[in-house]
Order: C-alpha cells, then sequence, then structure tokens
C-alpha cells in the first residue's frame, strides 16, 4: 500500500491495537503540526477497519494518508519483541524509500490519550536536529520493572545518557539514524546476531554523537503481565541489549559518569498503587535457583557473587534484600557470559530469572508505601551503583579470564 | 631300532623347525608393523593433544555440559583420554595388518570381519555423543524452567529428561553394533515406558494445584472477571 505514496515527509507507523476513535484522535493531533506536511500514517490491523479509515481520511485532507500495514508476516502471534523488531524494520525501510524526514512507531496507548502526544515525539525531529527522541513516561513503581533495575541504569552506565526508556517503545526516529539502523542490518557482519532496531536506537545514536531529546508524554498502558512466562519476557528483553552491548563495547567502555539528554514536557507523577504484594513466591523461586541453577550460575557468576547469592538464600523471607551493588555486578557477569557464550544464550538469559525476581523483593520491600521522589531517589541510586562498578565491568570484559573475584 | 627313533626325530624336528621358519616371517611382520605403529600412535598423540590444548578443548567441553567427564578416573583430562584413545585405535589397526601376515586366507577373513564391524563401531560412537549432546542440553532447559516456574522438583524433572534420552540413546548404539537386539528392545521398551509412566505421575500429581489454579483463571477470565496484576513489567 506504500506503493501509492510517491513522497513524505513525515510516517508514522501504529503498532498499538487502537480503536477508530484513537486512530482518529492521533490523526488529529497530528496534522496541527506546523507547516504543510505530508504525512503517512501505517496502521498495522486488520485491512477491512483501515481500509474504511482510510477513505475517510483522503477525503478529509490530502495531506495525511492513512494505509493498512501488513508488517507482522506469516508469524502475527510471535514473540512481542520479535515483531516490534519486524515493524521498525518495516517503518524505517518505508520511510527511506518516502525519503521522509523523520518517522516514528506508536506501540503504546496512553491512560489519557491527548491529540498531541504523538506530535510530542515527532516536533524535535522536525523543528531541530534532534535524531532521537524517546519517551519519559509516568510510571508507577511497579510498571516497568525490567526497565527501571537493567535496562535504563545498564544504558545510562555504558554510554554516559540518561534515557529514561532506551528501549521505546514509542520512538521517533529521524532519517538519519533511521539509514544507519538500516545500514546496519545490510552489513555481511551484522547476519550471525541481526540488529534488533529498538535496542540499537540509543546506543547508534549516542555512539555516532547524534542528539537525543527526552519527552515526558504521560502515563503508558502496561499491558497484563503474564507472570509464568516472565522469564521469557526477560530474555526477549536483555538479549538485544546484550548484543547491542557487545557491538558498542569500543565505544562505552571509554565512557565514564552519565549527563541529562534535552528533554522537553513536564514531568507528570503517577497516583501510586497501594495494594500490598505477596511476594513469598518470588522468595521461593529465588531460593530454589540458588539450590538448583547453582552449577549453571557458576560458569556465569564468579565465587564471591555465589558465595553472596547463598548467604541470601539462607536468609528468611523477610530479610531477603539484594544489595545494588550486587545485582549490577550480576547483570555484567550475565552480559560477558553472553558475549563468551559461556553457555547457550537462551539458557544463560532464562537462568537470571530467579535473580531478577530476588531484586523485584527487595525493590517491592523498600518501595511499599513510598511516594513518587523516593521511587526516583531509588532508582538514581541503583544507576549510580551501575556506575560505580563499571570499572568491574571493563575489567571482567577486557581480561575475562584473568579477572574473576 | 634306535636309527627307527633317531629318524622320528629328525622327522619331527625338521617339521617343528619348517613350521617354525613358515611362522617367522609372519612374527617378524607383526612385530615390525606393531613397532611401527607405535611410533605413528606417539606421534599421533602428540598432534592431537596440542590441537585440542590449542582448542581449549577441555573447557569447551565443560560450557557443553560434559564437566564430570572430566572427573573420569580413565584420563587426568578430556584432552589426554582423547589422544590417547586416537594413539591405541592406531595401534590396534597395526596389530591387526601384522596379523594379515600370517596365514593369509584365514587371518585376512578375521581382519575383514573386524574392519567391516568398525563402521558399526564409529556409527554407535556418534549416536552416543549426539545423545549425550541433546539429553544435557534437554535436562538444563527442563531445570531452568521448571525452576522459574517454582516447581520444587525441578531436579528430578530434569534427571528423568536427561536419563530417558540416554537410555534412547544407548539402546540406539547397541542395535547399531547388533548387540542382543532382541532383549535390547524388550528392555528398552520396559525402561522408557517406566520413565515416561514415572514422569507422567510426578508431573501430575505435582502440579495438580497448578494446573486447577489456571483453570480458575480461565474461567473467570471467560466470566470478565478484572485480575489484578500488580506488576506490569515492560
Amino acid at each position: 500500500m506504500v506503493e501509492q505514496i510517491d513522497s513524505a515527509d513525515l510516517v508514522v507507523g501504529i503498532l498499538a491495537d487502537l480503536d477508530q476513535d484513537g486512530v482518529a484522535t492521533l490523526c488529529e493531533g497530528l496534522r496541527t503540526l506546523p507547516g504543510s506536511l505530508r504525512i503517512v500514517v501505517l496502521q498495522s490491523d486488520p485491512v477491512g477497519k483501515a481500509s474504511a479509515a482510510d477513505s475517510q481520511a483522503a477525503e478529509e485532507n490530502a495531506s495525511l494518508s492513512l494505509l493498512p500495514w501488513s508488517v507482522f508476516g506469516p508469524d502475527p502471534l510471535g514473540a512481542p519483541l520479535e515483531r516490534m523488531s519486524i515493524a521498525c524494520q518495516s517503518l524505517f525501510a518505508a520511510s527511506d524509500k518516502l525519503g521522509a524526514r523523520a518517522c516514528c512507531v506508536v506501540a503504546s496507548k496512553m491512560e489519557i490519550a491527548t491529540a498531541r502526544w504523538v506530535c510530542q515525539l515527532v516536533q524535535p525531529l522536525l523543528d531541530t536536529d534532534v535524531d532521537l527522541v524517546v519517551p519519559y513516561y509516568a510510571s508507577g513503581k511497579l510498571q516497568g520493572l525490567l526497565n527501571s533495575s537493567v535496562v535504563y541504569p545498564l544504558t545510562r552506565c555504558l554510554y554516559g545518557k540518561r534515557i529514561r526508556n532506551p528501549l521505546g517503545p514509542d520512538v521517533g526516529v529521524s532519517r538519519r539514524l533511521a539509514q544507519k539502523i538500516l545500514g546496519a542490518n545490510r552489513q555481511p557482519k551484522a547476519a550471525p546476531n541481526g540488529t534488533h532496531p529498538l535496542a540499537a536506537l540509543a546506543p547508534v545514536a549516542i555512539c555516532d554523537n547524534l542528539q537525543v531529546c527526552q519527552v515526558h508524554v504521560g502515563a503508558r498502558l502496561y499491558p497484563p503481565i503474564d507472570w509464568m512466562n516472565m522469564s521469557s519476557l526477560v530474555a526477549q528483553v536483555l538479549g538485544p541489549v546484550f548484543v547491542e552491548m557487545d557491538k558498542n563495547a569500543a565505544c562505552w567502555q571509554r565512557t565514564r559518569g552519565s549527563v541529562s539528554v534535552m528533554e522537553r514536557g513536564e514531568l507528570l507523577s503517577l497516583p501510586q498503587e497501594t495494594e500490598t504484594l505477596d511476594i513469598d513466591r518470588m522468595v521461593e523461586t529465588f531460593q530454589l535457583g540458588v539450590r538448583d541453577l547453582r552449577e549453571i550460575w557458576s560458569l556465569v557468576l564468579p565465587p564471591a557473587t555465589l558465595f553472596e547469592l547463598g548467604k541470601l538464600s539462607r536468609l528468611t523471607q523477610e530479610r531477603v534484600h539484594m544489595p545494588d551493588e550486587l545485582w549490577a555486578r550480576i547483570v555484567y557477569d550475565f552480559a560477558l557470559a553472553h558475549r563468551l557464550r559461556t553457555i547457550n544464550r537462551d539458557h544463560l538469559l532464562h537462568s537470571m530469572t530467579p535473580l531478577y525476581l530476588a531484586w523485584i523483593v527487595s525493590y517491592a520491600r523498600e518501595l511499599e508505601t513510598a511516594g513518587a521522589a523516593i521511587i526516583e531517589q531509588r532508582i538514581e541510586r541503583l544507576s549510580l551503583a551501575y556506575e560505580a562498578t563499571k570499572p568491574y565491568l571493563v575489567s571482567r570484559w577486557r581480561w575475562p579470564d584473568r579477572f574473576n573475584p | 631300532m634306535w636309527d627307527q627313533v633317531k629318524q622320528a626325530l629328525d622327522q619331527s624336528t625338521t617339521r617343528f623347525l619348517t613350521g617354525l621358519a613358515t611362522l617367522l616371517p609372519g612374527i617378524v611382520a607383526l612385530i615390525v608393523a606393531l613397532l611401527v605403529s607405535m611410533v605413528l600412535a606417539w606421534i599421533l598423540a602428540i598432534v592431537v593433544r596440542r590441537l585440542l590444548s590449542g582448542m581449549r578443548f577441555d573447557e569447551q567441553l565443560v560450557r557443553w555440559g560434559f564437566s564430570s567427564l572430566g572427573d573420569s578416573s580413565l584420563a587426568k583430562s578430556p584432552t589426554l583420554l582423547v589422544s590417547r584413545t586416537a594413539a591405541c585405535l592406531v595401534i590396534l589397526m597395526g596389530f591387526l595388518i601384522g596379523i594379515a601376515a600370517f596365514d593369509a586366507e584365514s587371518t585376512s577373513l578375521f581382519v575383514r570381519s573386524i574392519f567391516a564391524y568398525i563402521p558399526n563401531i564409529f556409527g554407535a560412537a556418534l549416536v552416543l555423543l549426539i545423545g549425550n549432546m541433546v539429553a544435557r542440553f534437554l535436562a538444563r532447559t527442563v531445570l531452568i524452567g521448571a525452576v522459574n516456574m517454582n516447581l520444587q522438583y525441578a531436579r528430578l524433572l530434569s534427571a528423568g529428561v536427561k536419563w530417558l534420552v540416554i537410555v534412547l540413546a544407548v539402546a540406539m548404539a547397541l542395535e547399531h553394533l547388533r548387540i542382543a537386539p532382541g532383549i535390547v528392545e524388550l528392555a528398552f521398551g520396559i525402561l522408557f515406558g517406566g520413565i515416561v509412566f514415572a514422569l507422567a505421575l510426578a508431573v501430575g500429581l505435582g502440579s495438580k494445584d497448578l494446573v486447577t489454579k489456571s483453570l480458575e483463571r480461565d474461567a473467570q477470565k471467560a466470566s470478565g472477571e478484572h485480575i489484578e496484576e500488580p506488576f506490569r513489567h515492560i
């Protein structure tokens, strides 16, 4: 369907499951962008719904075209991040083909879906030299835990930029950055691991000294978590992050400390949940992991870390607390093992789940009755622990056999 | 009479010496073949040991899940085991070639039958090796999955899967070697069936609470009841 269009200034790909009203609101917001922009909106939904909206949109305003987007191919029910990767590749390719100045991925539903929130992601790309616009969601203390525990502090520590949601999933990308990502995937050397576009955006932008902007977009509607599939989620998210870490090792080994990036919008705070949590199961899983996965962890973690985990597992459930430095070292050790292929990568990432659950237990207990400000301080403390432990990572990365405390 | 005894002794001595003279070249050829094969085996062992040490074969085996191989009493390390095995094979081949220097017809039949059996040995060894690797991979997968699902019998499940695959591989290897095929087939069927039955009981009885909760949750979803999910990770 993109073949019907000759060119565009902006391409927006909608991956979120929005109803017609939601799409209409979004299109209405895009039409308010200054300048007579030619905008193409690609909606990944059943052909029937998009076609009706398409003809309506075409009649109303010729500068905005709404097209159906069959992006997921033969496996529409595949792993979510895998589908996101395919979708982003497709969007970047379409944007490049149309010669668009910028493109944008809309993958989330917002709690308060105003017409303007997507425009906030797109405007910096059109007005200024910004190449990557990432969202800063107003999230509750129990939302985006994998991002808070690993992705954000790791990205901040490695690349020196405080990007709160480096994996988006709602992002705005300039033409220059989209071409770099497309080019990275076309190179033969990229073939073994491939490049996950979402995971590569922030590292590529930072390492190539491109401009990054962070936008406060409000509260996101997070999908309900599949509790039984937690390990698959950890593997899907951390796998591409570790792959990018390996690819950009020459860049992040030189970085020290971190700085803030350009921000737009106002920081919004979310009313905090007050429900009590049953975390006994997570502690049991952690203790079971220490007992049964020690043999696997001994291939990844150094003896000192195993010893500390053993001590933690022998504590009573109320006293289990994983220190930030220990958690940071564990993440670094798993990243190194991922690079060295110490064990099968799938096994490696799945075996990390009990440790992640132990961190959640510590985090949840600390912040049981905490407000938004305390949560921010807590995550800041964790991020500083990652930065303080970076020399450990660099030493192990450079001399994996010799440096093994 | 003494002349007859002397003649008989002379004849038997002549026969003995003739037989010895017939055998002697064969014995010499066998000894030479053994010596040559020992030299070749020694050279091969050095080459194999250096090659495997350069590849860090011992560490690779540990990563692949064969950490117990290094503790075997057969050798101090897997590298040493492989190099010594290669050397022994060369010496064995030298011995077989040396035997062919004796009575051409019967020994060559014997050697031919041994050489004809060697592909079966290699096939069986390959089946065992692949079976072992698959067993360890699956055992590790099941162990990690079961721990993440908070199943207390994760180790038992993992061991069951591992031994299931190993028993299958051993049965296939024995069938390849044509060793008591009827007995192996029957024993394998009984053992395999027993392991599967035991696993099914363990999983079925152990996880009936899990299944009940899962069915209750599905029923609630179908009736439209909202389920609170406090953790929304990404």
